[in-house]
């Protein structure tokens, strides 16, 4: 299982200005990695063309072994006319409600199932998304900001909870939170701007998983790595 | 709601009464020109009910012009909302279409189907209708991408789920347009009935017209207003309804 980016040269429609210029990086095995930047250095825009979004660029996008890329952004919405719980039921196949019911007790999402999405707070929201993003096929699966606005310990148990049922799986996780970015991922894709050479830089995160404990210094060591690099 | 529309109209009504009452008296205007309370109160004593059907028959064509045209406007759109050549087609041809006054058009339908139901019908629904379909295609063919991309990435979008979710988001609007085209339903239908028509208000106050009766005619406006005021209330009330039921609000 590797994503690999080759040579990718993009410019936004009528803009001059490049966003990448000869982009090269990859990312191995599978494990829940991350996509770190700037804001505008775009993160997002790399994170469509590796789903499909975005078509018109050079360079090549290569997913081996991944067949199924999806990519949600923190700005999602649920359909108005269902409450969470029929949404949540309408679109997890069959044999995965016994995980959705995991994945709602675990993200602490049984208050919301008999509300309607608009109703709800950010975070729940935004864990509402999530959640309904865990429970498709997919071998890749991009998390733009997925989980702004949900408190320190709630992402903690996310992220544990989605590292320990899904380890044979890709995550891409873009964040602009140094600490869960180096706490948390396996391996981290810092994007700079586009006259930095080279323009993604490719560091070991503490990918920590909730069973042994991280020393402090190392975790500060690789905030310090991933700020440098940025 | 309704008590506040027709409180509205009344207002609308009786000031535009007192200006015509205004330079009755400071013209010094015979009663031939514009009559005296007297004779309006005599007019409407006398055509209170004749008119009253009248306006019911004309509010009953307008509202099947209506429906017929947010039925047409509803499948158009659909089609219209394609990126593909045939949505694009219809946008021009609409907008294009839609630039032209279509009453002038009302001459030409009355030569070819007569002064019946069928023209006041078409008439009605036609004046309506541009208006309709040009709002139904901007909001079918504007994606909400902040829902749409779930259904889109899990291959789950189709062309009802993508009308739906348009026509839910975009319900408030929908609801304002229908109501705004009602009354131009029955601006419709009163027109279809002055150029020729053999029932429906518009063709009484051709005839009072002809006979140079403003008392007549200002029976006639006042229970077009009411009906009117009527109408758009029931449709606002439906829409609310409906809103409810799908829980938008």
């Amino acid at each position: 299982m590797q994503l690999e980016l080759k040579d990718i040269n993009y410019t936004y429609p009528g803009s001059a200005r490049n966003v990448f210029r000869q982009l090269s990086c990859q990312v191995t095995a599978p494990g829940f990695h991350a996509l770190f930047g700037p804001s505008g250095v775009g993160k997002t825009t790399l994170a469509k063309m590796i789903s499909g979004s975005i078509t018109a660029f050079s360079g090549a996008v290569r997913t081996d072994q991944m067949t199924h890329v999806l990519y949600t952004y923190n700005l999602e919405r649920l359909p108005g006319w269902h409450s969470v719980q029929d949404h949540l039921t309408q679109i997890t196949p069959p044999p995965k409600h016994s995980r959705m019911e995991e994945l709602v007790d675990s993200f602490g999402l049984e208050p919301c199932l008999n509300s309607r999405f608009a109703q709800l707070s950010l975070g729940q929201q935004n864990r509402t998304n999530l959640t309904r993003y865990l429970l498709q096929d997919f071998d890749l699966l991009i998390m733009d900001e997925s989980l702004a606005n949900v408190d320190e310990i709630t992402k903690e148990k996310i992220i544990l909870k989605i590292k320990a049922l899904y380890p044979d799986r890709c995550f891409l996780y873009i964040s602009h939170n140094v600490v869960e970015v180096a706490k948390f991922c396996k391996q981290i894709l810092v994007l700079r701007s586009y006259h930095k050479n080279p323009q993604a830089v490719s560091l070991q995160g503490q990918d920590f998983n909730g069973r042994q404990p991280i020393a402090e210094k190392d975790l500060e060591q690789c905030m310090l790595e991933i700020v440098n690099a940025a | 709601m309704l008590h506040r529309r027709i409180y509205q109209f009344l207002m609308i009504y009786f000031i535009g009464f007192a200006g015509l009452m205004l330079v009755k008296y400071s013209l010094n205007l015979s009663d031939y020109v514009i009559p005296g309370f007297s004779e309006i109160g005599m007019a409407c004593r006398r055509y209170f009910w004749l008119y009253l059907l009248a306006v019911l028959n004309t509010l009953a064509v307008a509202i099947l012009g209506h429906l017929l045209s947010i039925c047409m406007a509803t499948l158009v759109g659909i089609i219209g909302r394609l990126t593909i050549w045939i949505g694009s087609f219809i946008r021009v041809a609409a907008y294009n279409i839609q630039a032209y006054p279509i009453v002038a058009v009302a001459p030409i339908i009355f030569i070819l189907l007569g002064d019946g139901l069928s023209s006041r019908l078409l008439i009605a629904a036609m004046i309506c209708y541009f208006p309709l379909l040009l709002s139904i295609i901007g909001i079918l063919s504007e994606p909400v991408a902040e829902i749409e991309h779930f259904f889109e990435s899990t291959r789950r979008m189709n062309w009802q789920l993508q009308v739906k979710i348009r026509a839910f988001e975009n319900m408030h609007k929908l609801m304002t347009v229908i109501v705004g085209s009602a009354t131009l339903a029955m601006v419709g239908t009163i027109v279809a009935e002055f150029i020729a028509a053999n029932a429906g208000i518009g063709y009484s106050i051709r005839i009072a017209l002809y006979q140079s009766d403003l008392a007549k005619i200002l029976v006639a406006l006042f229970l077009i207003g009411i009906c009117t005021s009527i109408y758009l209330v029931f449709l606002e009330w439906l829409g609310m309804e409906i809103k409810k039921r799908i829980g938008s609000v």
